[in-house]
């Protein structure tokens, strides 16, 4: 009797080793079979790098054709030598032993011709080891524009970045600090080069365009008057304001300053023009955390935009919810505990100018084969409209009038004989003196550049921000 | 007594081919892939491989063995992958495998002969016991003890071979549980009080399983070592189910070791970093740090797909110690899913000879012992595959009989024969 029940005992751990097994060999196809492609198009995994170590990667160029990344002979294999620093997070590195980043990783098939829309040349690499030669890689940036971002940031910290509000294409980006990727792909640098650029304080290897998250400061009054407008609340109506402001004494010894100790009617036109935190705080309580919340998520703040590289997506608030009226105050005029990325900015100045439609930001705009023929094309997709086209043009005509209006806060951004819409900010946080901010487009009526400026710990804050923009728009627009 | 009779084996002989045929096949392609020819002479290590496993099976002819016919080609199929996967991983260790498999040869055939009636290995239970905690504690010994890659697992003279005693340690645990089992196990399985569906045997039958818990957890903390505290603890929590039938024994013995694993992840960093990397292999602080092995494991594996890259044609010599702890995701990346589950396949055929093999034993003891050594190696296997693919931390537990290692190729041979020895007793007694 004793033998059997042990028998039975056996029967069971059998079947339970059977099932063990049954869930490893799923495990198993999991990472082999599901995950395979996400695996292999990982930045990280050194086989697309090894598999081209023999022969040239394909080259990155401007939309000029300035090449920017092209592969050079070193002995017998070969290195990726980068021609433009201002660009170096863009492009990012090739690295056998660190991985790729930047286009070089997201492009990383294109690169080494096996483009995911070449499927008989991915087919043929597999199975055949035969490999389609590598086309090139065509970036949005237009050499003008960028050139003009580079001179205007000059060395400081912080990042410019420029885009078409009608296509997403974005024509400039500079993030600084910024590094040598030649460095990161030279045998014999590359394990200094890494480990001082991992450990440097300033972190250099971050895009601060996309990565970079920032309080919006002033900037986000726009998507606060945004959501007001949508919910039909009269712009023109004047609203009292004595600095400094506390809704209730709930609040304690927590007041909304006055950025210039203002005491007076405001109505949306002036509290544009003089950037007045306490209209926009009234504004915010009156309209109520739901709809502001709503509404800065409808532009983005606190999702990753859809872009073609690593993106940061920032927060609307610690816990994801405007939760308390100090919190809706601070919130109103971009303090709070808000934190955006340059891009998302300039996606919200590129909206407003688009009448009211969001288009996906992307740096690539083509990839073509090796005789120059084009493969296919990024972006151009037709977006959503964020905002009505009247709120649109009413926002427009705010933000041309704080750039253009007498003892408007952004008239460093002026361009002659053109119509410029921008709004300045001045983030306060906590290491340091304020980042300056800039966002806008031009022409207002019709624009085809729109650019968002920061300046970390800039002396002034958006003063000094705002003449960076102007200096990039114009360059764009051939002035 | 073995009666000095050949008996033919002709299934084991057909099998042996067809496994022998898969190696060279296989080790072929490793060596034309990495130099683009293949020499005749360079086909000498395979043969030499081969050559000793047909000794083994004539070995076995000329003593008129008469136990199971398919353990012995699975674990000749297995270790012609091991060899064709160090040839391909690091042919400088080759010759050295070779001369391990010389001695696991041995060892086998010295089990098969020397042990005539297994039943003495259960009369010198705690002799056994005593051999398996020296063993255990011997990695702790000043002079002999070797700490290698973060764990003190390993005995060794400088300059001379290095030995995990753990292997060992196995073989003897599972004999001891046998035999102490089979004597307590109506106290264990029949408690006198029941708290529902609870069994509450005397206080002095929980002892053991407290005690092996410690032990399990003193070998994790002082040696360093998750995978032998894991199989430790597997082993015994698998024979005291085996013996009693009582799934709350298994139950308090989980929670145990949940419990102690948790109590460690706190206290010891070794710990805290396997789980850590465990959880987010791909976090950008561990992913060139502490979990580089790992994702570049996954990233063999993703290389994978359904056929593989063919074999010599992935890139698994990224992988850090890739021929002993990450053999399974190098294998997987060269012939595929398909290749995977061909290798599990073999495993589980291999557990189910030796749980059928247990399930014929004429004695409790023999009953125990079969399915316990029948145990180890679905569990290694398990924990080690699962380690590879991430579905639990990873430990350095190697893979049966295909890792590379000359402890872990001994002790699987060594295994293998007891099981054999079963079966070819209950034919004997069943004839």
């Amino acid at each position: 009797m004793s033998q059997r029940t042990i028998a039975a005992n056996i029967r069971r751990l059998t079947l339970t080793i059977a099932i063990a097994f049954l869930v490893t060999s799923v495990g198993v196809g999991y990472w082999s079979i599901v995950a395979a492609s996400d695996l292999n198009a990982d930045p990280f995994n050194p086989r697309l790098i090894a598999a081209v170590r023999d022969r040239p990667r394909g080259k990155i160029v401007d939309s000029s054709g300035r090449v920017l990344a092209e592969s050079v002979r070193d002995g017998d294999a070969y290195r990726r030598k980068y021609s433009d620093r201002s660009l170096a997070q863009v492009l990012g590195y090739a690295s056998f032993k660190y991985g790729a980043s930047g286009v070089e990783g997201a492009y990383q098939e294109s690169l080494i011709g096996q483009d995911p829309s070449d499927l008989l040349g991915q087919w043929k690499a597999r199975y055949l080891g035969e490999r389609t030669e590598p086309g090139s890689v065509v970036l949005g940036i237009d050499p003008k524009v960028q050139a003009a971002a580079v001179a205007a940031l000059g060395g400081r910290r912080g990042a410019i970045v420029a885009l078409d509000p009608k296509t997403g294409r974005i024509l400039a980006s500079v993030s600084l600090p910024n590094y040598d990727a030649n460095a990161l792909v030279d045998p014999a640098q590359q394990d200094a080069a890494w480990g001082q650029l991992n450990a440097a304080s300033d972190k250099p290897l971050i895009n601060r365009v996309a990565q970079g998250l920032y309080p919006p400061g002033s900037t986000m009054k726009i998507i606060t008057a945004a959501a007001a407008l949508e919910s039909g609340f009269d712009p023109n109506q004047k609203i009292r304001v004595d600095d400094p402001y506390q809704a209730d004494k709930s609040w304690g010894d927590y007041f909304v300053r006055s950025s210039s100790q203002a005491h007076g009617d405001f109505d949306m036109s002036l509290a544009f023009q003089r950037s007045e935190n306490i209209y926009f705080a009234k504004v915010g309580l009156t309209i109520g955390a739901q709809k502001l919340g709503d509404m800065a998520r409808k532009f983005g703040v606190g999702s990753a935009p859809a872009l073609d590289l690593a993106v940061g997506k920032g927060q609307l608030s610690n816990g994801g919810t405007i939760d308390r009226p100090t919190l809706l105050a601070d919130t109103s005029y971009g303090q709070g505990e808000l934190l955006v990325s340059p891009l998302q900015m300039a996606m919200v100045a590129a909206t407003v100018g688009n009448h009211g439609v969001q288009v996906q930001p992307h740096y690539v705009t083509e990839i073509r084969d090796s005789s120059g023929g084009v493969l296919r094309t990024v972006g151009g997709g037709a977006g959503d409209q964020i905002i009505s086209a009247a709120t649109a043009a009413k926002l427009t005509t705010y933000l041309v009038q704080a750039v253009e209006a007498p003892g408007a806060f952004a008239f460093g951004a002026k361009i002659a004989g053109v119509h410029v819409a921008g709004k300045t900010g001045t983030a306060e946080n906590p290491a340091g003196s304020p980042h300056g901010w800039f966002v806008g487009f031009a022409p207002a009526d019709d624009p085809q550049i729109a650019v968002a400026v920061i300046i970390e710990n800039a002396g002034q804050g958006g003063v000094d921000a705002a003449p960076l923009g102007g200096a990039v728009m114009k360059a764009a627009l051939g002035h | 007594m073995i009666r000095v009779r050949p008996v033919a084996r002709l299934a084991e002989l057909r099998l042996l081919i067809w496994v022998a045929a898969l190696s060279l096949v296989g080790y072929v392609a490793v060596v034309a892939a990495a130099s683009g020819r293949f020499a005749w002479y360079e086909i000498a290590v395979p043969v030499a491989v081969l050559a000793v496993f047909g000794l083994l099976h004539v070995f076995l002819v000329s003593i008129g063995f008469r136990g199971d016919q398919l353990l012995m080609p699975l674990a000749v199929g297995l270790t012609g992958i091991g060899f064709v996967l160090v040839e391909r991983l690091a042919p400088t260790l080759l010759l050295q495998q070779l001369t391990w498999l010389v001695i696991a040869a041995g060892a086998f055939c010295v089990t098969i002969l020397i042990p005539r009636d297994l039943s003495v290995l259960a009369r010198f239970k705690y002799t056994w016991a005593l051999v398996g905690v020296l063993l255990l504690v011997s990695p702790l010994l000043p002079f002999v003890g070797r700490e290698i890659n973060g764990a003190r697992i390993w005995v060794g003279i400088t300059g001379l071979a290095q030995f995990e005693p753990w292997e060992l340690v196995k073989i003897a645990l599972v004999i001891f549980f046998a035999a102490y089992l089979e004597e307590y196990r109506e106290m264990l399985s029949t408690p006198p009080r029941r708290f529902g569906p609870i069994p509450v045997p005397p206080v002095p039958y929980l002892l053991p399983i407290v005690a092996m818990w410690l032990v399990a957890m003193l070998v994790m903390v002082f040696e360093k070592d998750l995978g032998a505290t894991l199989l430790f603890f597997g082993i015994f929590l698998a024979m005291l189910y085996l013996a009693t039938g009582e799934p709350f024994y298994v139950a308090i013995g989980l929670v145990l070791l949940v419990g102690g694993g948790f109590v460690a992840y706190h206290a010891f960093a070794h710990v805290a970093a396997r789980v850590d990397v465990w959880l987010a292999p791909f976090n950008s602080d561990l992913r060139f740090d502490q979990a580089y092995q790992l994702t570049q494991g996954l990233f063999s594996l993703g290389n994978a797909g359904l056929f593989g890259a063919g074999l010599g044609a992935g890139m698994p010599e990224r992988i850090p110690v890739v021929w002993s702890d990450f053999v399974f995701d190098a294998f997987t990346e060269e012939v595929g899913f398909i290749g995977a589950l061909a290798l599990l396949a073999f495993y589980l055929v291999f557990v189910y000879r030796g749980m059928l093999i247990a399930l014929r034993a004429p004695t409790t003891f023999l009953q125990l012992l079969a399915a316990g050594l029948s145990f180890i190696v679905a569990f290694q296997t398990l924990v080690i595959v699962g380690g590879n693919a991430k579905l639990i931390p990873l430990t350095g537990i190697t893979l049966p009989f295909v890792a590379y290692g000359g402890s872990s190729l001994v002790t699987n041979f060594m295994l293998c024969a007891l099981l054999l020895r079963v079966s070819d007793i209950t034919a004997r007694v069943r004839r």
